[in-house]
């Protein structure tokens, strides 16, 4: 009996880890952010000063907002992956048997 | 909608199970409609005129803004990749906006996108070979032996990063409007999510298909040059 609780504590206890990491992870939204703002002000100046040249400009610029995404994108699937899909879940639960 | 792709039947193939999931499911029907529109097209090909009118207008509007789009990003030289492209292009588009029938997006399905990027890695690899022959596998040791491996990293990169990125969106906005249709009483569920799926799917859908041609198409150009 108690032995089960402890267990049941215990993978209570990586599910907490692996929530509160999905936070942690999300954070990286706010850099990501960051440098997709300054893309976006860099590009608008240039149209302001240049606005013949403003096509390829602004392909360029969703091309560079896309990759600054990236990184954004991967702490959201990391943070998905260990809210739905834990895989150090299935590791605790084979140790455990 | 679901979080989950649904598994809808399990065919067993000499001993091995194949899947058929709700994303193959869906592909087919996107990939018809796309086909009945495009022999549609075709029907409607022999009656054009010289001044158009019509669906012709519609037709010939898309056809060049996808063509000067796609000479600009490929070039002369290259032309004959756009085709291609502007299948990836109406796939990725027109599976983000069926979701607002319901169907779940394929493209939300980390097979299909990966799929899509692995088509654009195999044909940047075609053209580099076709159009610069050995240079372009001695672009791959270049300054050193030792940069091989680094090299290979970073060309195998490309089709992760890119599927990611497409998969990562379309799941974001799934994953965003199958919590607001389970969180709501059933009476915010009518008007209010158009909004949502305005941007989410219409104008996200869009913008990645955009992203993801272009950069397809901006690594094919670099491996010809």
């Amino acid at each position: 009996m108690l032995e089960a609780l402890a267990s049941v504590e215990a993978l209570a206890s990586v599910i907490n880890v692996a929530q509160i990491a999905a936070a942690i992870v999300l954070f990286n939204g706010v850099l990501t952010v960051f440098g997709q703002a300054k893309i976006a002000s860099q590009a608008i100046e240039t149209i302001g000063r240049q606005p013949e040249a403003a096509n390829s400009i602004r392909s360029v610029m969703f091309v560079s907002l896309a990759i600054a995404e990236t990184s954004g994108i991967y702490g959201l699937l990391i943070a998905i992956i260990l809210l739905f899909a834990n895989p150090l879940l299935n590791t605790f639960l084979r140790y455990i048997g | 909608m679901d979080l989950n792709i649904k598994n809808i039947w399990v065919l067993n193939i000499g001993g091995q199970e194949v899947w058929i999931t709700e994303t193959i499911v869906n592909t087919w029907i996107i990939m018809l409609i796309l086909i009945a529109l495009a022999i549609f097209v075709r029907i409607k090909l022999r009656s054009f005129k010289t001044v158009p009118e019509g669906v012709q207008n519609v037709i010939e509007t898309i056809v060049e803004i996808y063509d000067s789009f796609a000479l600009d990003a490929l070039g002369d030289k290259l032309s004959y990749h756009a085709p291609w492209f502007f299948t990836v292009f109406a796939f990725i588009l027109s599976s983000s906006i069926f979701s607002i029938y319901g169907l779940r997006a394929p493209t939300a399905d980390w097979a299909t996108t990966f799929a899509l990027a692995l088509a654009s890695l195999m044909l940047m690899f075609y053209t580099g070979f076709r159009h610069r022959k050995f240079a372009y596998l001695k672009s791959f040791v270049e300054p050193n032996i030792l940069f091989l491996p680094l090299n290979l990293i970073g060309e195998l990169s490309k089709p992760i990063s890119m599927s990611f990125r497409l998969f990562g969106n379309m799941l974001s906005g799934t994953i965003i409007l199958t919590l607001y249709y389970g969180l709501t009483p059933y009476i915010a569920q009518i008007g209010i999510p158009i909004f949502f799926h305005a941007f989410f799917d219409v104008l996200f859908g869009a913008l990645q298909a955009y992203i993801f041609v272009m950069l397809s198409l901006m690594y094919i150009r670099n491996a010809s040059e």
